[in-house]
């Protein structure tokens, strides 16, 4: 009962000192008032809010771009998806068949048209051909 | 803890830019509407030297360096301008005390951020400070002289620095600033039971802290 007792004074008495010594830890009233008054204190404030408002804005600019790439990504997959259904469907029947795809599928060339005159014309030229119109070219310079 | 728009002073008020053509000062809640409304930077500019001396009075409970506190002062403010939007004068908290509680939570970030690389240890406390806490404990007397309040001072912030920030923050507001358990427990969004159970357990942890000593 006495132990207790003088436990508890003693509870107390450092309870006391503790509650005093935080109070002579928050006695900074004199700084405080010269921190307070200081004339570039608002300046500075100022800057910190201009800096801060800049990093905001960068970052909001970010999660914008971040949210625009984030809504492109489906509609670029299904474009993607969309181009290689066409692609799929423009190939010839027998590429498809095949289940693989052909050079003249890709090169459009079944289709009627310059390019596949052109290349018509070209195959059909022999080399004998070629040869005997450069010597002809040459002989009519020569006759001139 | 200040409730009301005046905030408490250490000196005479500010000067008052705006309230020349009125003949008046604004109101808070009208100078935070400026600034939200339109950006007017002149009404922020009173509103910080309106309450300037209560963040900085905030800030030197906790710290005693002039630059700890004006980086408490600048985080507060900053913390508030953007807030700004957020701050509601219909409900019943003043912009003084809306201020009062982002001034603490920078304090309370402040100490957590410290704690994290401790630079002053218990081991550090010297013979004289020992001495002194003995005399203290059998003489009931506060020792008013210079000399005693330096070596208190020391012995308060190595001692205090031994505190967890929460412990810390609670006892600083309790025995320091003078609020109640329900104010401590709003200002912190904890519960009440919580504000007490920590309160419990930072006199328990700064009694065992002393006890070490005698």
């Amino acid at each position: 009962m006495v132990g207790k007792k003088s436990q508890s004074e003693s509870d107390k008495r450092l309870d006391r000192l503790a509650s005093s010594l935080l109070r002579t830890s928050a006695e900074n009233e004199a700084e405080a008032e010269r921190v307070a008054s200081s004339p570039f204190l608002y300046t500075r404030i100022s800057a910190r809010i201009s800096a801060e408002r800049e990093r905001r804005e960068e970052r909001e600019n970010w999660l914008t771009l971040l949210g625009v790439m984030w809504r492109a990504v489906p509609g670029m997959a299904l474009a993607a998806v969309f181009a290689f259904a066409l692609f799929w469907s423009a190939s010839p029947p027998g590429a498809s068949a095949r289940g693989g795809f052909s050079v003249e599928a890709l090169l459009g060339t079944r289709d009627a048209g310059i390019g596949q005159i052109v290349f018509a014309e070209t195959a059909s030229l022999s080399n004998d051909e070629v040869l005997a119109t450069i010597l002809n070219e040459d002989e009519r310079e020569a006759s001139r | 803890m200040a409730d009301n728009s005046e905030p408490v002073t250490l000196e005479s008020p500010p000067p008052k830019p705006l309230a020349a053509a009125a003949g008046a000062e604004p109101p808070d809640a009208e100078l935070v509407s400026r600034v939200v409304g339109a950006g007017d930077e002149a009404a922020f500019e009173q509103l910080f030297h309106r309450h300037r001396r209560r963040v900085t009075l905030i800030a030197s409970r906790f710290f005693s360096q002039r630059e700890q506190m004006e980086d408490i002062v600048q985080e507060s403010f900053t913390k508030a301008y953007f807030a700004l939007p957020d701050f509601n004068n219909e409900q019943d908290t003043s912009f003084a005390a809306w201020l009062a509680r982002i001034a603490f939570n920078a304090c309370y970030d402040e100490l957590r951020r410290i704690k994290r690389r401790p630079e002053s240890a218990i081991s550090n406390v010297t013979e004289e400070e020992m001495v002194w806490l003995r005399e203290q404990v059998g003489d009931d007397r506060r020792a008013d002289d210079i000399e005693s309040g330096a070596v208190a001072r020391d012995l308060a912030a190595k001692l205090l620095s031994r505190l967890s920030p929460e412990d810390r923050l609670v006892l600083v507001m309790l025995d320091v600033e003078g609020m109640s358990v329900a104010e401590i427990a709003e200002s912190n969004n904890w519960s009440i039971s919580k504000v007490k159970v920590r309160a419990h357990r930072a006199r328990a942890h700064l009694r065992s802290l002393l006890r070490r000593f005698l």
